[in-house]
């Protein structure tokens, strides 16, 4: 979408870098406070991995020390329409993580210990109890952790709603714009260049939240941080009669299973393809399609009655300690950054208003999220 | 001239394009796997007959042609794979096949696409009823199958597979209760003109024309199917005027076909990442070819109607070209052998290239449809959605054909948009100010056609997988 640059103000109070659901979120709460917000995205908004996730409300593969976040982010997606304004159809379901040999249960208890003393509600369950909650999966196994607080959206229906709330909250949605330089303009704020448009954006405020594209202008701010590019593979069979109602994974994390409304059942875990972030071009590992496809199978059976539809990938951003970046990337705090959230659709949304809350002058706690934390150097403002 | 490269070549689509190419670059030298789905060559005309089909389907130069192409093929040195598909490729253009023998790949070797074309549909009210086919679906059920589509048809859409399907529903004893042509009578006289230059052409024309004539079918030009309702014994079926929206003409039948022209399969050459270019007359994407099927790709090659819809008789000589241009550029013949080898059949290309394109419009006739489809018509038969859900989503921002698919599931289907494309793409730019180019088309996925999860899988032992190391605590 062109946008008529010269009829909008000349200085925006915040822009947005990055149309995900973090910068989104961001923009929505920022702009309902009455700031004027401006997003802007390489693409078309949401689709990167905002739009082609797997769509997981889960707490037994998001990291431990974010349980309280994706327990947050769980609700809001499930509240959607109270603040996003329309109904996303999130769905709440139980999750079931299993374990089939003695080392996968020995994990299974660890990771859920530790997720129990973050506040998930995991209880470790016998395999009769996880079969009579989950009637399809594999009887062979050992154990099962099962929380109650999963669960799962259509992430095609999120990119359209956020659109229209954006729309409605007054945001200016620049897309089809890759930033090619961030320079501080004066001491009053940044000027930011863009691909293909003569006209730059102003802004006394900037907030980054470009995922898998953040290492580069992390760097224009001073932070020199290594950003990992996970390529995460996805599965998706054509409609089947129902096999499964819950979210389904197993003890090390690397399978998450779940069925739509309409009858697909989405194969993910983070099986690895490959591609990179620059000429956008992803493929598929055959092995690691065979691997994924099979633990799919092995868990739930029936699914050798599937068909494979299609099959994608998605880009993933993690920082050397996988942990999130939230917060100021400068002592003046007019730059901000908001990603590399693990899980980060569960959480995403909460993570998005933490930072606009931040930024508006409340003072969340986000010290576990500093990006400072990966230099000692002070920052000095933007540096092309 | 280069040193000989005896490298080898991979042609998919045994159709007369790529059994044509392939039996020309075997006499090259060249060591060349051509790869079908079906379990005779032939493609889509020279597809072979049934058992029944030979018995009930009078003899015709289909069956004679496919027959003389499979007799060469089964002569030459081609090593020929059947009943197989390509579901996937790599950048390096490995290529992924499942067949009755399983799952295999195929290394990397220079490719020569030649799978042909793809049938257009544009929605109407009532177009899902299983009452309705296309015209190619219905000139194969009737051709290899042997087999009428229902006793009384009415043939609707665009382009000379009209005439063909119908003189098939006569040939095999239906009736033929009307047919509904997008084009206007002035096209068909204006093209008449052109087919003085394609002899064959002509004769067949001329004899459908005579015998439909004869059998006092209603041709409605400038017309379309407005809607089809299922009654107990078939449809009931409303033809409108495009000119005359109030004129409305009704016809019982117990079947309809119904297609608005050809357009190039492009999945394959999307997915290896070749340049392609929106072709105005046609209203369809083709890749960027030279007359030898040449594209961005050095390794690539596409020919016949996958390069463009021009028909059989183009098809064969765009085979034989692309076949000995590929020689040329593996060394193993000169320029001037190139030249002289391809003089007759690139003069041939260029007369009925001209006559081939002055169908293209006529094939499109029924492009105006798209965009005035009706709210509530069902656009992506896949994944049911309507025309009105797509308006929205496109007055909400979602204005090139991904995100109108990320945001509505359009397209997103077992079909991967092959039926709902066209549809969509004319909705983008009838509501937005998007040119086709603009809107541009649904990323190409693998695998190309749903899979048997079980193929993917095979026999293993929970033990067998590779499962990678746990996410971090």
């Amino acid at each position: 979408m062109t946008v008529a640059l010269h009829e909008k103000p000349a200085v925006y109070d915040a822009v947005i870098v990055g149309a995900g659901v973090m910068g989104a979120t961001t923009a929505l709460f920022l702009a309902r406070a009455g700031l004027n917000v401006a997003m802007i995205d390489r693409q078309d908004m949401f689709r990167a991995a905002s739009g082609v996730n797997a769509g997981t409300l889960t707490l037994h593969m998001t990291r431990a020390q974010l349980i309280p976040h994706a327990i947050r982010g769980r609700e809001m997606w499930l509240n959607s329409a109270e603040w996003l304004g329309e109904d996303v159809g999130a769905l709440a379901t139980p999750g079931l993580s299993m374990a089939f040999t003695e080392a996968e249960e020995d994990l299974l208890r660890q990771r859920a210990r530790v997720r129990q003393e973050m506040g998930a509600p995991i209880e470790i369950v016998s395999p009769e109890r996880a079969i009579s909650i989950e009637p399809g999966i594999n009887p062979g196994l050992r154990a099962a952790a099962y929380c109650a607080l999963d669960g799962h959206i259509p992430t095609y229906r999120v990119g359209g709603a956020y659109a229209r709330a954006l729309k409605q909250a007054g945001v200016t949605l620049i897309e089809n714009a890759a930033v090619e330089t961030i320079a501080s303009s004066g001491g009053q704020g940044y000027e930011i260049r863009l691909a293909n448009r003569n006209q730059a954006v102003h802004a006394h405020r900037v907030v980054l939240s470009t995922g898998a594209w953040l290492e580069k202008m992390l760097g224009w701010f001073g932070h020199d941080i290594p950003i990992r590019c996970l390529i995460n593979q996805l599965v998706v069979t054509e409609t089947l009669s129902p096999v499964m109602n819950s979210v389904l994974s197993i003890a090390n994390g690397l399978l998450s299973l779940k069925q739509f409304a309409n009858g697909s059942v989405l194969i993910g875990g983070g099986w690895q393809g490959e591609g990179n972030i620059r000429d956008g071009g992803t493929r598929v590992i055959p092995e690691n399609l065979q691997g994924n496809v099979r633990l799919a199978q092995h868990v739930v059976p029936q699914l050798n009655t599937a068909q494979i539809l299609r099959v994608w990938l998605g880009l993933e951003s993690e920082t050397p300690d996988a942990m999130p970046l939230i917060g100021p990337l400068t002592h003046d705090d007019n730059a901000f950054v908001v990603g590399c959230v693990h899980s980060g659709f569960t959480s995403g949304p909460y993570m998005g208003r933490l930072l606009a809350e931040r930024i508006l002058g409340a003072d969340p706690d986000l010290t576990a999220f500093d990006p400072y934390r990966f230099s000692s150097s002070p920052a000095t403002g933007s540096q092309p | 001239m280069p040193s000989p490269d005896f490298s080898p070549v991979t042609v998919i689509g045994g159709g007369i394009a790529g059994s044509t190419a392939a039996i020309a670059l075997s006499r090259h030298g060249l060591p060349v796997t051509l790869i079908d789905e079906q379990s005779e060559a032939g493609g889509q005309i020279f597809r072979a007959p049934s058992p029944y089909a030979r018995q009930t389907v009078p003899p015709n130069h289909e069956f004679s042609g496919g027959d003389t192409l499979r007799g060469k093929l089964a002569a030459s040195d081609v090593t020929v794979r059947l009943g197989t598909r390509v579901w996937g490729l790599s950048p390096s253009l490995t290529l992924d096949l499942i067949g009755s023998d399983g799952m295999s790949q195929l290394p990397p070797s220079t490719v020569v696409v030649a799978n042909g074309a793809t049938e257009r549909f544009f929605p109407f009210p009532g177009w899902t009823t299983p009452r309705i086919t296309g015209l190619a679906g219905a000139s194969i059920l009737m051709r290899n199958g042997g087999t009428l589509p229902g006793q009384t048809v009415v043939v609707a859409g665009s382009g000379p597979l009209l005439f063909s399907v119908a003189h098939q529903v006569l040939e095999l004893g239906g009736k033929v209760a009307a047919i509904v042509d997008a084009g206007s009578r002035t096209d068909w006289f204006r093209l008449g003109a052109m087919l003085a230059l394609d002899p064959s052409r002509m004769a067949q024309a001329l004899s459908w024309m005579g015998q439909l004539r004869k059998a006092g079918i209603p041709i409605h030009h400038r017309s379309f199917l407005s809607s089809a309702q299922e009654t107990e014994s078939g449809l009931l079926l409303t033809v409108s005027e495009m000119d005359h929206p109030q004129r409305r003409h009704l016809y019982a039948a117990e079947t309809a076909a119904c297609g608005y022209g050809l357009k190039p399969s492009t999945l394959i050459t999307r997915s290896a990442g070749v340049q392609h270019h929106h072709d105005a007359l046609g209203g369809y994407l083709e890749p960027v070819t030279d007359v030898a099927g040449r594209t961005s790709r050095p390794d690539l090659y596409v020919t016949g109607d996958a390069a463009g819809i021009r028909g059989m008789a183009v098809a064969r000589l765009r085979g034989l070209v692309t076949a000995h241009a590929l020689a040329q550029d593996r060394g193993l013949i000169s320029s001037a052998t190139y030249e002289s080898l391809t003089r007759t059949p690139r003069r041939q290309l260029r007369r009925l290239d001209a006559v081939s394109r002055r169908m293209l419009p006529l094939m499109n006739a029924g492009r105006e449809l798209a965009a005035s489809v009706h709210d509530d018509t069902i656009v992506c038969r896949c994944e049911r959605v309507t025309a009105a859900t797509l308006r929205s989503a496109i007055h909400s921002g979602a204005k090139d054909l991904n995100q109108l698919k990320a945001w509505t599931r359009c397209g997103m289907g077992p079909c991967q948009g092959r039926m709902c494309e066209d549809s969509a793409r004319n909705l983008v730019t009838g509501t937005c100010k998007n040119t086709p180019e603009d809107a541009g088309s649904f990323t190409a996925r693998m695998p190309f056609f749903p899979l048997p999860l079980t193929s993917v899988t095979g026999t293993f032992d929970y033990s067998d997988i590779p499962l990678p190391k746990a996410a971090p605590l």
